[in-house]
């Protein structure tokens, strides 16, 4: 990456004008009676908030740079993810927070490890400039994607228990009834990950690409390294709503294949 | 009844179900201590408001749903010894709603589950439809293109095609028009006589108990409240619930399609 000599450093005065978009948001808010003034606000204290204090905590760990202080930063972040990622549940899943945890933990770790060691070969592994940043995008994506799994995995198998029951009467097994079901929650946990490939860059510059070339780089480096997050984002969304439809359609089924109706 | 041979195919001992108790909710009790039997190629008939449970028994009979207390025999066997793939085979459920999938009459008969060896040849398809009253050519239709009753005779073409012993039927008829539930319930009838099928029947429909004799046994809230055989030039209904539902009398409307 070439020097970050463009960037201009905000002023706290810079980011207190930036207010006024909200300000006008809010003003809308009230003149259609939206009722969303207090979330707005309360939504734009928490963005200065909790940003400044993650601003600090990262310039912490990049400073000392220790692999312990990186890897318990990568544990903090999977725990507010998996509590996310089941908060939406329409109904609790028995053991949801250990099953979310799961599948984002092996779907991080297993991505993460193939794009910091094979891809990219970030030296030594810890480089908190790209693990953080790394893990961060692949997290927020699984944690949208098994969260996309399971409401569309509970509200198939309530609309659809029926379905799932003729086939258990016909002699299939309870894990072969599940089985369109399942299908149907991964695909609706994927497409939007496979919507955006297709529109990558046209629609959109993402996120990250857009922040390396604020931060300097060229065009051509943030292309690159946007490719390689594309296809991890794409393997870090089927992974984990993988793991996480396959566990949490478990949850639903007895071992006398038999569909649990009254947790539906 | 001094019936010589007695040769149950179910037998149902103390049965109580209830759902373990959710967060903020107590434990739903569904079933309280309900014991029954059916008699090979014999019928009986569960009636009784919606909620009663009615439902759920014939659930515990093929064990889509699972007793807490009690205990299911099928042919003498306690059925949780049993592998309830095979057992489903063996005693197949109707539902109050069809259920066809995707695809043709043709795909929906031949479903069947990966270790499954059934013979499914064109000749017995077409047999089977044959067998519901059905014309043979509606193989190749799509599924979804049939009316609510030849749905439901497709689904019970597809319980006959496994060979079963026993027929479940929750609430066959009630989601049919009059003119379609009259032809599910001679399909039913008949298909008992030439089979020899035992058939447990969850209904609100007086013909189909007439239709199929045997027991009659009235559900509430989860117990048996009172039963009757029905069989005999003068069948003796103790419990005037039963004589009014017979007469057509008794408000048991049918349950909200689940």
């Amino acid at each position: 990456m070439s020097a970050p000599a463009t960037v201009i450093d905000l002023s706290y005065w810079q980011v207190g004008v930036a207010l006024v978009l909200i300000v006008v948001v809010i003003v809308i808010s009230i003149r259609q009676s939206l009722g969303l003034e207090r979330d707005l606000a309360l939504g734009s204290l928490r963005t200065i908030v909790q940003l400044y204090a993650v601003g600090l905590i990262l310039a912490a760990v990049f400073a000392s740079a220790r692999w312990y202080w990186v890897l318990l930063m990568l544990i903090a972040m999977t725990a507010v993810a998996t509590g996310a990622a089941v908060s939406r549940l329409r109904k609790p899943i028995p053991g949801r927070h250990g099953i979310a945890g799961l599948a984002l933990t092996l779907s991080t770790a297993a991505i993460l490890a193939y794009v910091i060691g094979v891809v990219v070969q970030v030296r030594p592994w810890y480089e908190p400039q790209y693990v953080i940043p790394l893990a961060g995008m692949i997290l927020g994506n699984a944690m949208t994607a098994a969260a996309l799994a399971g409401d569309r995995l509970q509200s198939d198998l309530r609309a659809r228990a029926d379905e799932v029951e003729a086939m258990l009467s016909l002699g299939f097994s309870g894990r072969e009834a599940v089985q369109p079901l399942v299908r149907a929650a991964l695909r609706a946990a994927m497409i939007p990950t496979v919507n955006g490939m297709m529109t990558v860059g046209v629609v959109q510059l993402p996120g990250m690409m857009t922040g390396q070339i604020l931060a300097g780089s060229s065009p051509l480096v943030a292309i690159e390294y946007q490719i390689v997050v594309v296809f991890m984002l794409a393997a870090g969304t089927a992974m984990a709503s993988l793991i996480f439809v396959r566990l949490a359609v478990g949850r639903y089924l007895t071992p006398a294949h038999q569909l649990r109706r009254y947790m539906l | 009844m001094n019936k010589p041979a007695r040769d149950p195919i179910f037998q149902a001992e103390h049965l109580s179900l209830a759902h373990p108790a959710g967060r903020g909710q107590t434990a739903a009790a569904i079933l309280h201590d309900v014991s029954l039997e059916v008699e090979r190629g014999e019928a009986l008939a569960l009636i009784g408001p919606s909620g009663s449970g009615k439902s759920t028994l014939l659930r515990c009979l093929n064990r889509l749903a699972e007793p807490t207390g009690g205990t299911v025999r099928f042919n003498g066997r306690d059925i949780r010894s049993l592998d309830p793939r095979e057992l489903r085979r063996r005693a197949a459920l109707v539902m109050q709603t069809p259920v066809l999938f995707e695809g043709t009459v043709r795909e929906n008969l031949r479903l069947r589950s990966a270790g499954a060896d059934d013979d499914f040849s064109d000749e017995r398809l077409a047999a089977s439809l044959a067998d519901v009253g059905l014309d043979p050519a509606m193989l190749a239709r799509d599924a979804s293109t049939l009316s609510g009753g030849e749905k439901q005779r497709v689904t019970i073409a597809r319980a006959i095609l496994r060979n079963p012993e026993a027929l479940l039927l929750d609430e066959p008829t009630s989601a049919l028009d009059p003119p379609n539930a009259t032809l599910v319930i001679e399909t039913v009838s008949r298909l008992r006589e030439s089979r020899r099928l035992s058939i447990v029947a969850v209904t609100h429909q007086p013909d189909l108990v007439q239709r199929l004799g045997g027991t009659l046994l009235y559900l509430v809230k989860g117990r048996v409240e009172a039963s009757a055989s029905l069989d005999g030039s003068a069948p003796a209904l103790g419990d005037p619930r039963l004589q009014a539902f017979l007469a057509g009398e008794l408000p048991t409307a049918p349950s909200e399609p689940r």
